[in-house]
């Protein structure tokens, strides 16, 4: 698979390039072996590249995970191959995190590791223990909406909404980061995050107007 | 040009900038989309794909898999023999149940012989996902190997292999296996009369729809009702779909979809997994969650059908058209979902006209609607072709629309007509003199700079909808209407419509929308029909609902009062159109066969504007679509294997908050009297033009004319080798 990758993929693109999170992919891929490379061959009998699981391994033994979640404590049975989108939105019932590739192409799945953006699809959860995330759920405070989810309300950021929760933590970390961004550095922050609505304008003028109003 | 019509101003609630009325729900993650649905004991499917592009199936095992503990219920082609009707259509006319009952080439909800890579073969229903991809491995089937064929123009030749025996162009709707033909005129006299005659042969390629949420479908049944929370453009078509699919009455079905993450076609109707999950559903007696992976959803749905497109040209000196010839090849795939029409001719004046359009068979992925399905690609061609028209006889392509553009005649009027006003104002905004080069490729240097031009109208004819309005003895409104707000903002809209109606404050309205059971018949959201056709009922049911009002006062106690409508508006035999004119400037590197987007302008006549945010940002996110199909978009298939290269959206290239360049919209608001308070189509307006626009400009930064859609940098580089 990675060789289709290189040889197939949006060879004029400037994610890959652009994107600190397609290498994190790729290390994935690695560590995860031949389960995926089989999965995705071409041809192969199953199209589930979603489920990175080794077919031939049985239901492994739970492991205990310890997490803690949008500032609370987690204590969890995991199988290990769960992947983190997984535990959040099965296990948890935290479903403003949303499944679009699986695969690390989309940032649907984005979420806050130790305040660092991460695509939950592509992370076991079990690498996760002991580590604080944060999730959709997990901004707004005491009912009320930060200020970059108010700014997604007024500027229209969500069209279909369903890349929304992904985009909000990826501009969440940016703006802990640098609170007063411009559209450039927006842009470069969120690239990891598609939108098909292609609502990208809207989103970039919410999160400067969030800095700008910081 | 203009006619006299009233300013258009804001009303009280329609006109002004709102916030969605489920803003809060869509960005503190508490919207429930499908897939966010559980219920207790559900299980989960996956289907098994067919690995080969043509295969028949000689023989299939499903003994290990049914026996793997966990695993509840296991059906295939010999066990669930079930026609999906929406798959596969005599005509392609997706809303005629007389033309699904015609179909020869039936469409089952597992195929034999598969027909395309990811043709569905069999699904498993387990306690959760892992035990079911594990059940998937442990079917075994033995193929049989087909000779197969990807491409349009090859698979009409003789000796290309059969998709289906009686040959590969797709039935219409009385099976016979004709191209759509339509003429007018005398077309050689047509080019008889010309001073010039030009030729031209143009592409484009297959694109998915590629909207986030990937397609899933979660079945209930108590006794013999069928619950279905499934993503749907279009809940009440997708409930009549499957009643007739499975043998039920309509109402022993009932569509949920409350949010759902886009569509652009990709959901229109009921989809296999539907009947699927309905089946596995019945057999396993319980719930079942059955989630499609990206590559499933890329291959076992559809996308926007490839073309090949040939035109004939006649044309006098002064710029006037004599004849306009097109012949064209659309690849629908092994099955035939929609018309796979192209459009775009019809918006020129022109006596003498020929077109045939014959839809296709392949064994690629099926092709089906795509916002503005018949639109962008044709529009593409004809306006490719045009451009290079005015061109060759040295007028300006603008000029030369003006001279050619289809205009209200006493035989066929318009409702009104302001395609003239967007193009001259498009002009304006732009710049359009300063920014053309009269010489196309003239810029100097390795980066070169252009200037293109495109045009469009699209259909905005009303049609029956309906809608309930309710009030209570505190004064609260609740509307009840079948829409599903794919993106859009559905609920926003006709909650807009309704307290502009009504005169009260929106806050005052309550929408519920989205569940069969709960609203009535709406048209679905496809051809941009939700807000001109379920608006018009809204405000029907509002007017009703004000007149009871005034003669029996508000309801006292637990007492309500209730409106409702179906009306059947008509456009007393006009045309109703929108209009839109984009113009772009593009800085093409040719050393290294990029293409950057450094100005776009839009212009937009869509009636009224009952949400000027939220059309704003559909023109804008229709736009990009536009400029991903133009420079990028491609599902690339090995000729040797059959297998699909690029489905996904790393290989497919979708645009990302990188490439955005800066995009002007600007609305000509005009009130002609039809629809809800003069509101017309926009959704699929956006994207029409944007192909053709961005490949004029190339053409004009270049010199070059670039025939093939995408524009990759490769062919860019070819171009200039």
């Amino acid at each position: 698979m990675s060789a289709q990758d290189d040889h197939c993929e949006k060879t004029d693109s400037v994610v890959q390039y652009l994107d600190p999170r397609a290498q994190s992919r790729r290390d994935f891929l690695q560590h995860t072996g031949t389960a995926v490379v089989a999965s995705a061959a071409l041809g192969s009998v199953s199209m589930q590249a979603s489920q990175a699981v080794p077919l031939d391994v049985a239901a492994s033994a739970l492991t205990q995970l310890n997490l803690t979640v949008n500032g609370r404590a987690q204590q969890l049975l995991v199988d290990p191959r769960w992947t983190l989108v997984e535990v959040l939105r099965d296990q948890l019932d935290l479903t403003g995190t949303k499944i679009g590739c699986n695969r690390s192409e989309c940032g649907a799945c984005t979420v806050l590791l130790n305040g660092q953006p991460v695509y939950a699809c592509s992370q076991l959860a079990v690498w996760a223990d002991g580590m604080e995330v944060q999730t959709v759920e997990g901004l707004a405070q005491n009912g009320r909406l930060s200020p970059l989810q108010q700014a997604f309300v007024d500027h229209n950021g969500p069209q279909c909404g369903f890349c929304t929760s992904g985009q909000l933590m990826s501009a969440t970390a940016l703006l802990r980061n640098n609170p007063s961004p411009d559209a450039a550095q927006v842009r470069m922050a969120l690239v990891g995050n598609l939108c098909r609505c292609s609502n990208y304008m809207a989103i970039v003028e919410a999160v400067v107007a969030t800095g700008a109003n910081a | 040009m203009s006619e006299a019509f009233e300013p258009v101003t804001p009303l009280q609630t329609i006109g002004h900038a709102t916030a969605r009325v489920d803003a809060i729900e869509r960005v503190n993650g508490s919207a429930k989309y499908s897939r966010d649905i559980k219920l207790p004991g559900m299980l989960y499917a996956r289907v098994l794909r067919s690995p080969h592009p043509h295969a028949r199936i000689l023989s299939i095992d499903t003994s290990a898999a049914s026996a793997l503990p966990g695993v509840r219920a296991v059906i295939t082609h010999e066990n669930a023999q079930i026609v999906w009707g929406s798959g596969s259509i005599s005509g392609g006319r997706q809303y005629s149940d007389p033309s699904k009952d015609a179909t020869l080439h039936r469409r089952y909800i597992f195929n034999n012989p598969a027909r395309h890579v990811g043709d569905s073969i069999a699904a498993v229903a387990a306690v959760d996902r892992h035990t079911a991809e594990h059940a998937l491995s442990l079917i075994k089937v033995a193929y049989e190997q087909l000779p197969f064929v990807l491409e349009p123009e090859a698979a009409l030749a003789d000796a290309a292999p059969k998709v289906w025996p009686e040959g590969n162009v797709c039935p219409d709707f009385r099976n016979n296996l004709e191209p759509m033909v339509s003429n007018a005129g005398d077309i050689d006299a047509g080019f008889a009369a010309a001073d010039e005659v030009f030729e031209g042969r143009y592409d484009t390629a297959f694109i998915h729809n590629a909207q986030m949420e990937p397609r899933c479908a979660l079945a209930h049944w108590e006794g013999d009702k069928l619950t279905l929370y499934t993503p749907s453009q279009g809940i009440s078509n997708c409930r009549h779909d499957t009643a007739r699919d499975l043998g039920l009455e309509d109402h022993q079905v009932r569509i949920v979809c409350n949010y759902m993450g886009g569509g652009f076609g990709n959901k229109n109707q009921n989809q296999d997994t539907d009947l699927i999950a309905a089946t596995l559903s019945k057999r396993a007696n319980a719930p079942v969650m059955l989630e499609m992976s990206r590559r499933e959803d890329w291959l076992g749905v559809h996308g926007r059908w490839p073309t090949v497109q040939y035109y004939k040209i006649g044309v006098k000196q002064d710029g006037t058209l004599t004849a306009m010839q097109m012949r064209a090849y659309s690849g629908m795939g092994p099955y035939r979902k929609n018309s796979g029409g192209l459009s775009g001719m019809e918006a020129y004046a022109c006596e003498h006209r020929a077109r045939a359009i014959f839809p296709v068979y392949t064994n690629r992925t099926t092709s089906g609607n795509f916002r503005g399905p018949s639109e962008p690609h044709g529009f593409f061609g004809i306006e490719s072709m045009m451009d290079d028209v005015a061109f060759r006889i040295g007028m300006d392509p603008v000029q030369f629309t003006l001279k050619n553009m289809l205009r209200p005649t006493d035989a066929q009027p318009f409702t009104n007509y302001s395609l003239e006003d967007c193009i001259v104002r498009g002009a304006e905004l732009f710049d359009w003199s300063t920014r053309r080069q009269a010489t196309p490729g003239s810029d100097p240097g390795a980066i070169k700079r252009g200037a293109g031009f495109a045009f469009m109208m699209f259909r905005a004819g009303v049609g029956s909808s309906s809608a309930i309005v309710r009030v209570d003895s505190k004064g609260h409104y609740t509307l009840f209407v079948g829409v599903t707000d794919i993106g859009p903002g559905a609920k926003t809209t006709m909650g807009m419509i309704a307290a502009e109606a009504l005169g009260v404050p929106l806050a005052q309205v309550d929408v519920v929308a989205g569940d069969t059971d709960r609203c009535p018949y709406s048209v679905g959201e496809s051809g941009s029909r939700t807000t001109i056709m379920t608006g018009y009922a809204v405000v029907e049911a509002a007017k009703d609902l004000k007149q009871q009002l005034a003669t029996q006062g508000m309801p006292i106690g637990n007492a309500v009062l209730i409106a409702s409508a179906t009306p059947q508006p008509t456009t007393d035999g006009k045309s109703r159109q929108c209009f839109g004119a984009h113009f772009v400037e593009v800085e093409v590197d040719t050393q290294l066969g990029t293409t950057r987007i450094s100005k776009y302008v839009a212009v937009h006549e869509s009636g009224r504007i009952i949400n000027p945010q939220t059309t704003r940002d559909q023109i804008r996110g229709a736009i990009i679509q536009g400029i991903g199909q133009a420079l990028y978009e491609d599902l690339h298939y090995d000729p040797a294997s059959g297998q699909p290269l690029t489905p996904g959206y790393y290989r497919a290239r979708h645009l990302t908050h990188a490439d955005i360049p800066p995009i002007e919209v600007d609305f000509i608001e005009v009130d002609d009297g039809y629809g809800p308070f003069g509101a017309k189509t926009a959704g699929e307006a956006g994207i029409i033009m944007a192909p053709a626009a961005v490949a004029n400009a190339i053409f004009n930064a270049t010199g070059k004319r670039m025939t093939s859609l995408p524009i990759t940098r490769n062919k860019i580089l070819e171009a200039h080798a």
